[in-house]
């Protein structure tokens, strides 16, 4: 058996280790009512008459989520470009950035309810919390170029944009997936924070819903759907890393 | 003088300010010009700043003090024109482009577009037909120098530019790749600047020795190279050969106890 293979199995074991812990838990109410059972959060989960419920939430959660990470991602790539290629720029930029990321998303949502209104709050948490970390790593990975090929592209003639466009954005490009990687989750954290703060639906607001109203099985199958969301996005984007990383290495 | 030089560095001094503030002289008062269509090399030990006078060159350094010019105008200009070739120790390969794209990367960089005819040509030259397909990774040290020397002629440079291409290489890769580079050069016969600190290289290559002392580089010798072209690799088992070897060994590193 191959090292990898040995270590995905081990890891396959560890979280079905949890998992069955989980299910006897819950079976035996070793934690009261709160922790149901795994097999009827999942049964909750499938159940037809929940679908229309589960899938407006998502639908609703994941257009959110798509239009933040999608307009933060490339502004946080745009901004580093920019960055890299107008150095003056750079110092102001970064302590922006730093200055808004250091602001807690839980801090920020009041404040952007009154400015773009609850339906906006979840995609511009999302789009933050993107925009700083493609920002972060589009500009080390654009800083990482190996000195010989600079050097190689300005004895061709190269300009700055030739350079960014022929050899800083490809040498970057594993750095920057693996960026867009890290900000799935952070994204989907910024749109759940948005919704719990009054927007008319996702699964922020079924989280909040079900917990005031103590449906303990349809809180947890809530937020196994989140969960599920971010694996799954995290996993994309592995993917891609990997991808990305045979073609350009 | 009725023809300006091809590369001209007059009285160069080059001084690199260290972390510490200190200065530290790399090059004191060089001197040397290169003819339209010559081969120099520049030999001399590890740290004589040899490199850094062909950086200077290429525009990647400027002088402290004294001038370089290029076709009797800035080094800077001839790269912005795109008629500088070079190839470095390392290979400086692109690793996401094969073989093709990387030699055809001057014609885009130079917003040209891309002559696949001389792209093709050049790979035949270089002995890699066959391997157009091939990723940087999937060659050895020896097929990436070719690619790399490939690349710094694609653009018909009128300098080109060698800095230890083969220094990362075994010594029979070595060998066989100066008598590439000796075939390959004697086709096109481009001005030609070469970094090495092996003087059988230098020999076998150059119509003149330019030779460097340590720290700080100072010229201490020029050599004319007496070999006629196209050079046979059997001249360098020749006598004269071996006792050009011994003389430009000695005046690398000078015996114990010379002043």
């Amino acid at each position: 058996m191959t090292e990898a293979r040995k270590t995905f199995l081990l890891g396959a074991l560890g979280i079905l280790a949890f998992l069955a812990l989980w299910e006897v838990a819950g079976q035996g109410r070793w934690l009261g009512l709160s922790w149901p059972p795994l097999s009827a959060v999942l049964a909750l989960l499938v159940d037809e008459n929940r679908q229309p419920l589960f899938a407006r939430a998502l639908g609703a959660t994941l257009s959110s989520l798509g239009t933040g990470y999608l307009i933060g991602g490339a502004g946080g790539i745009a901004a580093a470009a920019l960055a890299h290629l107008a150095t003056p720029l750079r110092p102001g930029l970064e302590r922006t950035n730093a200055f808004i990321h250091a602001i807690p998303s839980v801090a920020l949502a009041p404040l952007l309810i009154l400015v773009v209104g609850r339906e906006g709050t979840p995609a511009t948490l999302a789009a933050l919390n993107t925009f700083f970390i493609l920002y972060v790593s589009t500009a080390s990975g654009l800083a990482a170029t190996p000195p010989a090929l600079k050097d190689l592209v300005q004895v061709l003639g190269g300009g700055r944009w030739t350079r960014l466009r022929r050899l800083d954005l490809p040498m970057a490009l594993p750095t920057i997936v693996s960026g867009m990687r890290l900000a799935a989750p952070s994204a989907l954290i910024g749109v759940i924070i948005g919704e719990w703060f009054g927007a008319p639906r996702g699964v922020g607001v079924l989280v909040i819903n079900a917990m005031q109203n103590f449906q303990i099985p349809l809180l947890w199958a809530a937020v196994l759907l989140a969960v599920l969301v971010s694996l799954s996005l995290f996993g994309l984007f592995g993917a891609l890393h990997r991808g990305v990383v045979a073609r350009l290495r | 003088m009725d023809t300006q030089p091809a590369i001209a560095v007059r009285g160069v001094t080059k001084r690199f300010r260290l972390d510490d503030g200190s200065e530290f002289t790399a090059l004191d008062d060089i001197s040397l010009s290169l003819a339209e269509g010559e081969f120099v090399t520049l030999l001399g030990p590890s740290g004589c700043g040899k490199s850094t006078i062909l950086r200077l060159v290429a525009a990647l350094e400027a002088p402290s003090a004294g001038t370089v010019l290029v076709e009797g105008k800035a080094p800077a200009e001839l790269s912005r024109q795109h008629r500088l070739g070079v190839a470095f120790q390392d290979h400086a390969l692109l690793p996401w482009l094969d073989v093709a794209a990387n030699i055809a990367l001057p014609f885009r960089v130079a917003g040209q577009k891309v002559d696949e005819a001389r792209v093709a040509a050049l790979i035949r030259l270089v002995g890699l037909a066959g391997f157009e397909k091939a990723r940087p990774r999937q060659l050895s040290g020896g097929m990436r120098q070719r690619v790399a020397i490939a690349r710094a002629l694609v653009l018909k440079p009128d300098v080109l530019l060698l800095d230890e291409p083969f220094g990362a290489l075994d010594a029979v890769t070595r060998r066989q790749m100066n008598i590439e580079l000796q075939r390959i050069w004697t086709e096109q016969r481009t001005t030609t600047l070469l970094v090495t600190h092996d003087v059988g290289e230098a020999l076998f290559l150059s119509d003149r020795i330019v030779v460097l002392s340590g720290r700080p580089g100072r010229v201490v010798r020029v050599v004319d190279v007496p070999f006629a072209r196209p050079r046979d690799p059997a001249i360098m088992r020749s006598a004269l050969f071996h006792e050009m070897s011994d003389d430009l060994t000695e005046a690398l590193a000078p015996p114990a106890g010379a002043p």
